[in-house]
């Protein structure tokens, strides 16, 4: 258990939240419900929430896997710095986003669901873990031809000019014959 | 690349066969319930109150019922391989359906999530909607207490948040990339399954729909005893077409009983009683009988286990008390207990934690002073065993990064060779070797030095070989690696070809 990334974790049910935040807030503006502002603000919500955790962080260790598409995201989130690096601010900015949210009923299950990734945001903001941009790496040139051995520095094996040359007279004793004998390598 | 008609039903047929069974049936069950939400005569009174809502929630509620008794199915491991293993379905066809029981648990879960936000949806609408058209005339069939009340303190609307939270915790737990990265939550998240079983038999308790009981003697529009069909039509009716359109009684309502505990506690009884059976079977001691270090981290365990059978290709799950007592791991077989020799084998890489921790104990660290005794080490050529299979050339093609790691099992390799050449078959065997960057290499494991190959393999230039040198036969490509390489595959697999060769793609994962 020691080497939990709790922020992967908090990251995927934010984003689960913010869809649960605004399919609740579609449900409660279209139906006409009462205290259908707080749906149309859980809408809003739920967009923001989206888009801030579109962009996965890179991990500490290992390989980290990118969304499609999340270059232009990430670009966004970079720009506001201390403020989206650190998880304690996001802990608490998703608790503050979740609360109007439970004045409704349509809208009540994203706010639990947030404010569990608030609090699981937290347990990564305590141990020490922050968000890093994925930036795209320049891709080292792939050696051309890798497959094509060096080419071979000797001639091939040959048996003595003499053997070689053409006996007519005895054909018998002018067949090649093999110097090394064949093994099973 | 072309796609192959015929490679293609063979690699992907049966799959989609099964999933557009599976979503005929969801289909079907969706419809079904719809039409008699809408159109059933006890739900006459309900519909009118609720509209589209009922219909749809409880629509959904019924596949979410099917998909909530098919997604444990598939996860009862050891039963799908005593049903693998068995006479009964001995076409290869179903054995390789069978092995594709995790990407089936996956779509019903998928599902499960998708109806659950949509049955979410139609109730929220249908609490509205008890709020707003509160019936005078059937007090009983109102969920709300009095006009305008919109409810939700209620067992189905409780059970149905903690629902929906726990689903929750076990979809957003199960991505990919959290899956890869840490094991553990999805693990402990994943098995919340049985509190959401437990409360899903419970939801429909205290039902807020209700059913009418009564349809003879109170038919569904008939006229009540303070209205009379003139004031309807406006016209005078005769006395007695009047009195045959009244209603005999009142019209009584009843709540369902829950219905969920149908479909899901057989799956559910089945699934414990696998994990039971697999935890008796976990009993039984296994005696570490060889430890051996190969180069490049890497451990080969041999074990022994009273009546433990396996087949090449299946794979067994560690768990080890010493190291913790919860984590199991998979690791595959590389030697199969046979009849003459009991003891079976897996080769272990040092990577995470538990693999680092369990090497410790097996192993300690030499000591200057102590002086280290060599385990016995036992080589036989692999006599045993051989009888059964109906393969008729193998092609193993290996990829390392670096010369050390082929020494895992280059023991194993030079046997197998040795025998095929002394029993005069050298092209069963054929061995490629690939590495990604060069080295001294070792003399004395002449056949693999001589048969290296630098770089990546071309696959696609490799299969073609392999094609033209089988023709109109079927080969199965097992791929066991990264990501890459068997999307690759899998692709090339699928794609046509001039010589006839049908290539059946499979591949291992433990992700």
């Amino acid at each position: 258990m020691g080497k939990i990334e709790w922020a992967m974790w908090a990251n995927e049910q934010a984003l689960a939240s913010g869809l649960i935040l605004l399919t609740g807030g579609i449900v409660g503006v279209a139906g006409q419900f009462r205290g259908w502002q707080f749906a149309a603000y859980a809408v809003a919500a739920g967009v923001f929430v989206c888009l801030l955790e579109y962009p996965r962080s890179k991990r500490s260790k290992g390989t980290s896997v990118e969304r499609t598409g999340q270059y232009c995201f990430t670009v966004c989130v970079k720009s506001f710095g201390p403020l989206t690096r650190n998880y304690y601010v996001r802990a608490f900015l998703h608790a503050a986003i979740c609360v109007p949210g439970g004045f409704m009923l349509a809208t009540v299950l994203g706010c639990v669901c947030l404010g569990i990734a608030s609090i699981i945001y937290f347990v990564a903001a305590i141990r020490g873990e922050h968000w890093e941009p994925i930036l795209p790496r320049k891709e080292s040139r792939m050696p051309v031809a890798e497959s094509i051995k060096n080419p071979p520095q000797n001639p091939p094996p040959r048996p003595p000019a003499e053997t070689r040359r053409k006996r007519v007279d005895d054909l018998e004793d002018a067949a090649y014959d093999n110097p090394i004998s064949v093994t099973d390598n | 690349m072309v796609v192959s008609v015929r490679s293609w039903v063979a690699n992907e047929g049966g799959k989609h066969l099964v999933l557009m069974l599976w979503l005929a049936a969801n289909t079907w069950l969706f419809l079904k319930t719809f039409l008699l939400y809408s159109t059933g005569q006890q739900y006459h009174y309900l519909y009118k109150m609720l509209g589209p809502g009922l219909c749809i929630s409880r629509a959904s509620a019924s596949v979410l019922n099917l998909n909530c008794s098919l997604v444990l199915l598939p996860m009862c491991r050891s039963l799908l391989t005593f049903v693998r293993g068995s006479h009964t379905v001995s076409s290869r066809k179903t054995r390789r359906l069978l092995d594709k029981s995790k990407t089936f648990h996956v779509a019903c879960g998928v599902a499960i999530c998708i109806f659950s936000v949509v049955h979410v949806s139609a109730h929220l609408v249908n609490v509205i909607n008890f709020s707003v058209s509160y019936s005078d005339d059937f007090p009983a069939l109102n969920l709300a207490r009095y006009r305008g009340e919109v409810r939700h303190t209620h067992i189905p609307g409780v059970t149905g948040v903690l629902l929906v939270l726990i689903l929750f915790l076990m979809f957003t737990s199960s991505s990919y990339c959290v899956r890869v990265s840490n094991y553990e939550i999805f693990w402990y998240t994943h098995n919340l399954f049985i509190v959401f079983y437990i409360i899903l038999m419970v939801h429909m308790v205290g039902g807020a729909l209700k059913y009418q009981t009564n349809i003879e003697a109170h038919p569904p529009g008939c006229l009540r005893a303070n209205q009379s069909g003139a004031e309807q039509l406006g016209e005078e009716l005769e006395q007695g077409e009047d009195e045959e359109r009244r209603c005999r009684e009142e019209a009584h309502f009843q709540p369902h009983y829950p219905q969920t505990w149908l479909w899901v506690s057989g799956p559910l009884c089945l699934y414990c009683a696998e994990r039971f059976y697999r935890y008796i079977r976990s009993c039984d001691p296994v005696t570490i009988v060889t430890v051996i270090r190969h180069p490049c981290d890497v451990i080969e365990l041999r074990m022994l286990k009273k009546n433990f059978k396996a087949r090449p290709g299946q794979y067994i799950v560690l768990n080890c008390p010493g190291v913790s007592s919860f984590e199991n791991h998979p690791f595959t077989l590389t030697t199969c207990p046979t009849e003459n020799k009991e003891t079976f084998g897996i080769h272990l890489r040092v990577v995470g934690d538990w693999t680092e921790r369990f090497t410790q104990l097996l192993l300690p660290k030499p000591r200057i002073d102590l002086e280290i005794l060599p385990m016995v080490q036992q080589r036989r050529y692999p006599n045993d065993g051989w009888k059964g299979f109906r393969l008729q050339r193998l092609y193993f093609v290996w990829v390392c990064r670096e010369l050390q790691s082929f020494y895992w099992f280059a023991e194993l390799l030079c046997a197998v060779h040795h025998k095929l050449w002394q029993e005069n078959r050298p092209d069963y065997f054929n061995l490629k070797l690939f590495i990604s960057q060069t080295d001294n290499l070792q003399e004395k494991y002449r056949p693999l030095t001589s048969r290296l190959l630098v770089g990546r393999p071309r696959w696609k230039l490799l299969l073609d070989e392999i094609a033209k040198t089988n023709n109109n036969k079927r080969v199965g490509v097992f791929c066991c690696g990264p990501k890459g390489i068997s999307r690759t595959l899998h692709r090339l697999c699928n794609s046509a070809r001039s010589s006839g060769t049908t290539f059946e793609f499979n591949k291992e994962s433990f992700s």
